[in-house]
């Protein structure tokens, strides 16, 4: 089956403006501006097929939004091609816009001062949706998302989570076939964290809607996606299953240990020791090549423990891990210089 | 027919949600009454004084001033989704985005995105000041007159909202308003209430060619008013206003598709 995006080679340069320093500098900024070409997204392809939840990460700056600005329609790529749903999203603009979805994290599209269902019933017209798909829409939504307690409240009381739940709702009441989420969780609590995840797992399963969606909380990623995209610098370094990434790159565990006596010499030869407070000490150690369990033995023979605990790294520390030590460079290609901020 | 539809219904949203705060409405137009309508006061008193300006007497600079204000603030009413300081804002709050993943033209969710009712204050007040100068100069009312004064009126509204339009499309380039631009807005609407006689020869110039104000307010006041031509132009130039604020009209949105684009390859 054709993918439902297919994206090959996508470039984006932007032109960005290069200040100069001081006062002087500022003034003749006025007059002759600098100019320097930032590549925003540099060379990337992917294929997302029908029905997948695949999160697109990567540090600011990567290029996730330009990424996400061209599969919406708002940008021109420079170089590259796109197809989403077999169109070209900045080609046509209207035509494409009324089969996808998107939420831009913080920004709400809802009308302030009036409740949240005139927002609902001004989209509905906008779209064109048949009143009776809009009614069982909105009804089969407001139910999973529990909308019906702030529904005819004006948007300006609700709560930051409330007014996510209604912009989720906004962008699906026209069915799009695939959704683009930008950071759809930010600055939530972790109840509506959870209840955002389940209505997008529900529409994913449901309504076989295919969803592409960026987010710095890796959570999301881990209850969410089954596939992770990262990117950096413009360039693409992981295309893949978030387990394998996992099993890959997750290289160092830390072992937690309180001594029961106050020792001195508490060095092992196969973990470092990252911290030590009284009691209390942090190894770190490569689980691919030593053995968790044969160091607790080391200790224990040495040592009268309290209390000891092996940690796994948490995603987080795995993909910082790969933004820093740049582990998985495409075609082990040298990246430009790393000072480079890519975010016009 | 449809799209007219959505356009009602957009404004229907613009109302209900400006009436929300039913108080600072009021205030707002009662407030923009009392301050335009001080200009056009110190007009009268110094008139008062003096009699005339340049031979136009007060019910004659009436006519200028209540023609300006009352398109003016039409056109402000309509064309607030181009105000230059509110698309500024649009564009760097990221909602002109949120309007561009929308199946619906662009022009028409602007012109549905600010309907400011709260502008019916300027309009009140530049209807009173026309019918305050219809009561004190004593106009010839031919059919023709009858028929054009609403064409004047049409082409004035259109050719200041062309000038947002324009000042608006900069916005793509610079994202900050420019001050200049308000210059020739807000500046163009106070320039046409005074007789064009009253400007040294340079000024009037450029309100002739380059930004054609002469001919969309003082010449059609001459018609209306029968008053002779000081400047000796064609006897057509009064019924230039429509030609004119087409032109302009035309030429503010090719500019405004040809910001639209550069917008979509560079973002803001």
């Amino acid at each position: 089956m054709e993918p439902i995006i297919r994206v090959s080679n996508l470039q984006k340069t932007y032109r960005v403006i290069e200040r100069r320093r001081g006062i002087s500098g500022a003034f003749r900024n006025l007059f002759a501006a600098h100019f320097r070409e930032v590549r925003a997204v540099d060379g990337v392809s992917f294929n997302i097929e029908t029905g997948e939840i695949v999160g697109y990460l990567g540090p600011n700056g990567a290029g996730k939004s330009t990424t996400l600005k061209i599969l919406t329609g708002l940008l021109v790529p420079t170089t590259g091609d796109a197809a989403v749903l077999g169109m070209r999203p900045w080609k046509e603009r209207e035509r494409y816009v009324s089969q996808i979805g998107a939420v831009f994290g913080q920004r709400t599209t809802l009308y302030w001062d009036l409740p949240v269902l005139d927002t609902f019933e001004m989209l509905q017209a906008m779209y064109g949706v048949p009143l009776e798909r809009y009614k069982s829409n909105l009804a089969d939504f407001s139910r999973i998302l529990e909308m019906d307690e702030f529904i005819h409240t004006p948007v300006r009381s609700l709560s930051l989570g409330q007014r996510m739940r209604a912009d989720l709702c906004a962008a699906l009441l026209h069915e799009p076939r695939i959704l683009f989420l930008d950071e759809p969780t930010i600055g939530l609590d972790v109840v509506a964290k959870e209840r955002i995840r389940r209505f997008i797992q529900y529409v994913n399963a449901q309504r076989d809607m295919t969803v592409l969606l960026t987010t710095h909380d890796l959570s999301d990623v881990e209850k969410l996606c089954q596939r992770v995209l990262i990117l950096d610098h413009g360039q693409l370094l992981y295309d893949g299953g978030l387990g394998e990434l996992t099993e890959r790159y997750e290289a160092d565990n830390q072992l937690v240990v309180t001594f029961a006596d106050d020792y001195t010499d508490i060095l092992l030869d196969q973990a470092v020791l990252v911290r030590q407070e009284d009691r209390r000490a942090v190894y770190r150690f490569n689980s691919r090549q030593v053995n968790g369990s044969e160091l607790v033995k080391q200790l224990l023979e040495r040592f009268h423990l309290a209390d000891f605990e092996i940690q796994r790294p948490q995603l987080e520390d795995t993909i910082r891990r790969i933004y820093e030590q740049r582990l998985l460079l495409p075609n082990g290609r040298q990246h430009p210089v790393a000072s480079e901020e890519a975010s016009p | 027919m449809n799209q007219v539809r959505l356009l009602f219904k957009m404004w229907s949203i613009q109302v209900r949600s400006q009436m929300q705060y039913r108080f600072s409405f009021w205030m707002d137009i009662l407030s923009t009454m009392v301050l335009n309508g001080s200009y056009f006061l110190a007009i009268a008193l110094v008139l008062e004084r003096f009699e005339n300006i340049t031979g136009w007497t007060l019910g004659e600079v009436a006519f200028l001033a209540g023609m300006s204000e009352l398109a003016f603030g039409t056109m402000d009413m309509l064309f607030s989704g181009y105000d230059p300081d509110q698309f500024s804002i649009l564009v760097r709050l990221g909602r002109l985005d949120q309007y561009l993943v929308r199946p619906v033209n662009i022009n028409l969710q602007l012109f549905g995105s600010k309907f400011m009712l709260r502008r019916l204050g300027r309009m009140f007040e530049g209807a009173a000041i026309l019918v305050i100068s219809f009561a004190l100069t004593s106009i010839h009312w031919t059919l023709w007159k009858v028929i054009y004064l609403p064409i004047v009126f049409l082409s004035l509204v259109l050719s200041f909202g062309s000038l947002f339009v324009a000042g608006a499309t900069l916005i793509f380039w610079t994202v900050q308003p420019i001050e200049a631009v308000n210059i020739l807005t807000y500046g163009g609407n106070e320039t046409i209430t005074y007789p064009m006689t009253i400007y040294p020869d340079w000024l009037r110039k450029i309100l002739t060619y380059v930004i054609p104000f002469i001919f969309l307010n003082y010449y059609p006041a001459l018609y209306f008013l029968d008053k002779p031509d000081p400047f000796g132009m064609p006897s057509f130039a009064p019924f230039l206003a429509p030609a004119i604020a087409v032109i302009m009209l035309f030429l503010s949105f090719r500019f405004w598709n040809f910001g639209l684009t550069h917008y979509s390859s560079t973002g803001s």
